[in-house]
Formats: structure tokens, C-alpha cells, sequence
């Protein structure tokens, strides 16, 4: 096997599997269940993106692409930074409900809160 | 001599490629088995983080300069900086705003009480 | 002094990262690393310290081969069809007062096998971190102490 066909396989295992780990995430983002699991998603929706733009610097040739993901990099931690930052500022998601069933302890007080803030 | 060279480039760069896209595939898979917020971060944060890395690593070995290399080995470091970082932020946001551990859980020694303090 | 130093070395960093050696590119890596350190000068003179390199370079060895063991060690247990998790949060105890250290520290925790720092308490005295299998918090504490605290410890001497 030449060198230019183990990496023309590899490449296309690479992007496969990468592939399969978008859907996975994607699956992950629309089960949920609340904000920051959905927000972890989107982070690894970014890693996966980082390294897919890295397996077409290689398999194009073009070098320009790492620049382009160092950046998106950057992006995709500053996004995760703002959406923490909100979630400690919101605190709960009205979604959560239907996952408190199983865990009861903290029914009361913490819907007060939560029309506390919504009335601000 | 050069074709050597080649094949020894190329296979490096294949185990990089093959390594890099199985751990993020794994990684995109712990993100959807793992049964809470926390745990998946496990997942999301170091086998996430070390296949984007390797994939960078990839490119910019395949890119045979070194001024791309050092970008990518860049890219890789900002990569290993950040994510602890977002990952650290995001469990506090999440573990303050009071999403619940799993119920598989033995013990969770951060007080919860400090969360009515905050109130940004 | 160290600023000096420092600079340069951005500078070099820079020319290496652009891919020429010119002496307009070695000027302009100097303004911009200038003009970086200047953005970030009252933490670079607070942060006044001594530096063994070569236990930084211990360091930087066992945060990589510990970074490695814990991505292999999540991949084989998201493999496994039962998992067996036991996780939890426990408190470890710092027995480092410096801010930068106690970042470190996280940082450092974040990317070992199976723990994930959440958060420092409002003292400074206590690190939360997430542990996948937690039904032994003192063995993991003693490792945490015994590993990268006492390396951290003899990098940054007080």
C-alpha cells in the first residue's frame, strides 16, 4: 500500500466517524433534558467541528484551515463562557419540571425564586 | 529515502487521524450514555478536547512546515487551556443554578445553600 | 527584567508562528507582545515569582501522560455496557494559598482521569471536584495531594 492510499483511508475513517459523532451530539441537543446539557452539546458540536475543518486542511491541502479553527476555537469558548454565565444568572429552566419528578427534593422554594425572576 | 519519509509521515499521520476521530466519536457517545449533566462532562471535556487536539496535531504535521506546525501545536495548547476552563464554569452555573446530580450519585459535598446568594 | 524576557520570547514565539524572520516581522511580534503585556501588566507584576523550569518541565511531562490515561480511561468506560458509575462531589482541602496555583490546580484536575473541579469555596480552602467513581474520596484526595499539589508546590516555590 502506498503512502497516498493509507492516508485516503484514513481520512475517510476520520470524516466518518466524525460524522457519526455530529449525529450523536445532535441527539444529544434535542433530548436535552435542560439548557446546560443542550449547551454542552453545542460544545462539543464545536470540538467536532474543530477537528472535521482539520481533516479537510489535510485531505485539501490547504493550510489556511488551521488558522480557521484555532479561531473557531476561540469563538467556541467564548459562546460557552456568555451561555454559563446566563445560566448562573437564570438559574432553572421551566424545562426541568418534567425531570424533577424522579429527584422531589427541591419542590419547594425554588419555583418562588423562579417567579421572583420573572417578574424582574 | 524520500519515499520513506513519506510512508513515515503518512502512517503518523493516519494514527493521529484514526486516534483523534475515535476518541471524539467516543466522546460524542459518552456525551449521550452518561446519565447527568456532570458526568457527560467527563466525557465532553478530556476525551473531546484530546481528539480535537490530535486532529489539529494531524494537520499540521501533514503540512510539513514548521511555521504550521508550531500553529497547530498553538491551536492544541489554546485548545488543553480552554476547555477545563468552560467545562469548570459551566458545572458551577449548572451545579449553582441547582440542576440536580444523578440519582446514582453517593455524595455531594458543595453546600447548595450558597446559590441564594446569587443573584446577578 | 522578566518583562523584557518575556517579551522577547513573545517575539520569537511570533516569528515562528508567522513563518518569517524579517526584521519587520521581529518588530512588529515586539509591538504586539509589547502591547500585550502591557494589557495584562498589573497580573504579570503581581505575580512576581520564582520558576524551576525543570520541574515545570516534570509537570508539564505528567499533565500530559495523566491527560492521555484519562481520555483513554472515559473512552474504555463509555464502551463498557454497564458502566458501573459512582459519582459524586467531594471537598479536597488546599493546602495552596495562591490564586494562580489554585487555578492550576483545577485546570490540572479537569484533564485527569475520572475528577472534574466545579468550584473553590469563598476562602480559598476547599476545591470541589466531581469524581466519576467517588466511593473512595480519600484515596482520590491523597492522590490529588501527593500528585500534582506537591509538583505544583516545588515548580512554584514561595
Amino acid at each position: 500500500m502506498s503512502a497516498a492510499e493509507i492516508l485516503s483511508y484514513s481520512i475517510h475513517f476520520a470524516a466518518a466517524a466524525l460524522s457519526l459523532g455530529l449525529l450523536l451530539t445532535v441527539l444529544r441537543i434535542l433530548r436535552g433534558p435542560a439548557l446546560p446539557d443542550r449547551l454542552l452539546g453545542l460544545d462539543m458540536l464545536v470540538a467536532i467541528a474543530i477537528g472535521f475543518i482539520a481533516v479537510i486542511a489535510i485531505k485539501s491541502g490547504f493550510n489556511l484551515y488551521i488558522d480557521i479553527a484555532i479561531a473557531l476555537s476561540l469563538v467556541g469558548f467564548l459562546a460557552t463562557v456568555a451561555f454559563a454565565r446566563f445560566i448562573l444568572a437564570r438559574g432553572l429552566s421551566p424545562e426541568t419540571e418534567k425531570g424533577r419528578e424522579t429527584m422531589p427534593k427541591p419542590r419547594h422554594g425554588k419555583p418562588a425564586r423562579r417567579k421572583h425572576k420573572g417578574a424582574r | 529515502m524520500a519515499g520513506d519519509i513519506d510512508m513515515i509521515m503518512a502512517i503518523a499521520v493516519s494514527l493521529l487521524l484514526v486516534a483523534g476521530s475515535v476518541f471524539t466519536v467516543l466522546a460524542a457517545l459518552g456525551l449521550l450514555r452518561f446519565p447527568d449533566l456532570y458526568t457527560r462532562m467527563h466525557a465532553a471535556s478530556k476525551a473531546g478536547t484530546v481528539g480535537s487536539g490530535l486532529l489539529l496535531l494531524a494537520a499540521g504535521i501533514h503540512a510539513g512546515e514548521t511555521a504550521i506546525l508550531l500553529r497547530a501545536l498553538a491551536g492544541f495548547a489554546f485548545f488543553v487551556l480552554t476547555a477545563p476552563v468552560s467545562a469548570h464554569l459551566l458545572a458551577k452555573a449548572a451545579h449553582q443554578a441547582g440542576y440536580k446530580l444523578t440519582n446514582l450519585s453517593v455524595t455531594d459535598q458543595l453546600p447548595q445553600s450558597k446559590q441564594k446568594s446569587v443573584v446577578i | 527584567m522578566t518583562f523584557l524576557f518575556v517579551n522577547l520570547l513573545l517575539t520569537l514565539t511570533w516569528a515562528a508562528v508567522s513563518g518569517s524572520f524579517t526584521v519587520h516581522n521581529l518588530l512588529l511580534g515586539f509591538a504586539a507582545g509589547a502591547l500585550s503585556l502591557w494589557l495584562v501588566r498589573e497580573q504579570f507584576s503581581a505575580a512576581r515569582r520564582r520558576i524551576r523550569p525543570v520541574k515545570l518541565l516534570l509537570l508539564a511531562a505528567l499533565f500530559f501522560k495523566e491527560l492521555a490515561l484519562s481520555a483513554i480511561k472515559v473512552a474504555v468506560m463509555v464502551l463498557r455496557p454497564d458502566m458501573r458509575l459512582r459519582p459524586g462531589i467531594f471537598a479536597f482541602p488546599l493546602s495552596l494559598t495562591r490564586d494562580f496555583e489554585i487555578t492550576l490546580l483545577a485546570n490540572l484536575i479537569t484533564l485527569t482521569p475520572g475528577t472534574l473541579s466545579v468550584d473553590v469555596s469563598d476562602d480559598r480552602k476547599t476545591l470541589y471536584v466531581h469524581a466519576l467513581d467517588c466511593h473512595d474520596p480519600a484515596a482520590e484526595k491523597r492522590a490529588i495531594s501527593l500528585g500534582f499539589e506537591r509538583r505544583i508546590r516545588e515548580a512554584f516555590p514561595l
